[in-house]
């Protein structure tokens, strides 16, 4: 009888003790009646045979993981809710404390020059409406130090409108000379919360190097 | 080593659990990988990979035989592996000599009749097993590593190998027909011992 596909299935199977008992008494009968099909099982046992001795090799090298492979990351420190908004505000103080520095500094002489070149603008014949935010500057001091267009002039002054308002509050010229105690008290602050969140962080990831050395 | 403790601590993200898991099981994902791809390198990259993807998927692992389930992710890094390589070949498929010209056919393979004496060595008999592997495709030498080498039951095998049980049934069996076909040319050099330990049934 002539070996089909099916008999190399069931040969495989039953090699590997994994044919139903029916089946199998089944095959063994017919096993020991056809020499082709007694051959076809003993070709399977051997290539079964050699693959089973295929030589092992050893890894080429360790596999373990490392915890920058593995993803796991130092651990956030405890105060770190808080300070994790540290440096953003640090970072806002800081803009602010560089605006309203720069006004300080320059706005004396900006207002003087705006105050002399507003009128040979207006009579030049630029457009009204920035005729009138220059002949407004010497009263804001914010406006007064950046001759830009006019949509920077009425946005850039938001964020520095509390030192403005401080400005523009005493008369001119007394506001001009003494220092306001936000200009010293914010750049402070901010390098304070900075200085306290980068150590905080620093300490934890030296934390866990440490841990991570000891294992 | 306590396995199922070891898989527990791992799950829950302990590392040094994990390692001491890659390290039992690092040889059976490498050979595994180097049957599949017949390539040292991409062998190394694919068992690299499996690791990773095993650790980040460990709470996936419900039981079982843990071999069986890396070995279906190192099987997948595998298949991934071939996909990238079919979108993209760099290498020749034959050996190259050493003046870079291929090879009709590589230097273990080119004189079966230099001695009938001879014994293959261990190096050859890998040879031998490699290169009749590479002629199946990938789906038949997929089972038949899992299943006679790595020594996986047909349940594992087929886990592994993301087979229903008679598809795995079906192509080992195709597989290790075809094999004993291949490896008949190599057939009268294996050991004389080794010769009846195979016809005596291993």
């Amino acid at each position: 009888m002539k070996t089909t596909f099916r008999d190399i299935e069931r040969l495989s199977a039953y090699l590997d003790g994994q044919l139903p008992q029916a089946e199998k008494t089944r095959l063994e009968s017919r096993l020991a009646a056809d020499p082709a099909l007694a051959a076809a099982l003993e070709e399977l046992r051997q290539a079964r045979a050699i693959l089973r001795r295929t030589p092992q090799r050893r890894a080429p090298r360790n596999f373990t993981l490392t915890p920058k492979m593995a993803g796991i990351r130092p651990p956030v420190p405890r105060a770190a809710p808080v300070l994790s908004w540290a440096s953003a505000v640090a970072m806002l103080l800081f803009v602010c404390t560089l605006g309203a520095n720069l006004l300080g500094q320059f706005s004396f002489g900006a207002a003087a020059h705006m105050e002399a070149a507003a009128p040979a603008h207006g009579i030049g014949g630029g457009p009204v409406e920035e005729a009138q935010v220059v002949t407004e500057a010497p009263l804001d001091s914010a406006n007064a130090v950046t001759p830009t267009p006019k949509s920077l002039l009425l946005t850039a002054p938001e964020p520095t409108a509390e030192p403005d308002a401080r400005a523009a509050e005493p008369p001119q010229e007394k506001a001009r000379q003494s220092v306001s105690p936000w200009l010293v008290v914010w750049p402070s602050l901010a390098a304070l919360l900075l200085g306290a969140a980068l150590l905080t962080r620093w300490v934890s990831l030296q934390a866990f190097k440490k841990k991570a050395e000891k294992k | 080593m306590d396995e199922p403790a070891l898989i527990r601590d791992a799950q829950r993200g302990d590392l040094d659990a994990f390692n001491r898991l890659v390290l039992a099981y690092q040889d059976a994902l490498y050979n595994t990988a180097l049957r599949i791809l017949s390539d040292e390198d991409l062998a190394a990259d694919a068992t690299q990979e499996a690791f990773l993807s095993a650790f980040r998927a460990l709470n996936s692992y419900r039981g079982g035989s843990f071999k069986a389930w890396l070995l279906r992710t190192v099987t997948n890094a595998c298949y991934d592996e071939l996909r990238r390589r079919k979108r993209r070949p760099t290498a020749p498929l034959e050996p190259e000599s050493d003046d870079g010209e291929e090879m009709d056919s590589p230097s273990w393979l080119a004189d079966p009749s230099a001695s009938p004496e001879e014994q293959l060595d261990q190096a050859e008999l890998e040879h031998a097993i490699q290169h009749c592997l590479d002629a199946l495709p990938t789906d038949f030498k997929t089972v038949v590593v899992l299943a006679d080498i790595q020594g996986l039951d047909y349940t594992e095998a087929a886990r592994a190998a993301r087979v229903p049980l008679g598809t795995l049934k079906s192509r080992l069996a195709r597989a290790r027909l075809r094999l004993r076909e291949c490896l008949q040319a190599f057939w009268e050099l294996l050991p004389t011992a080794f010769r009846l330990e195979g016809e005596r049934g291993a």
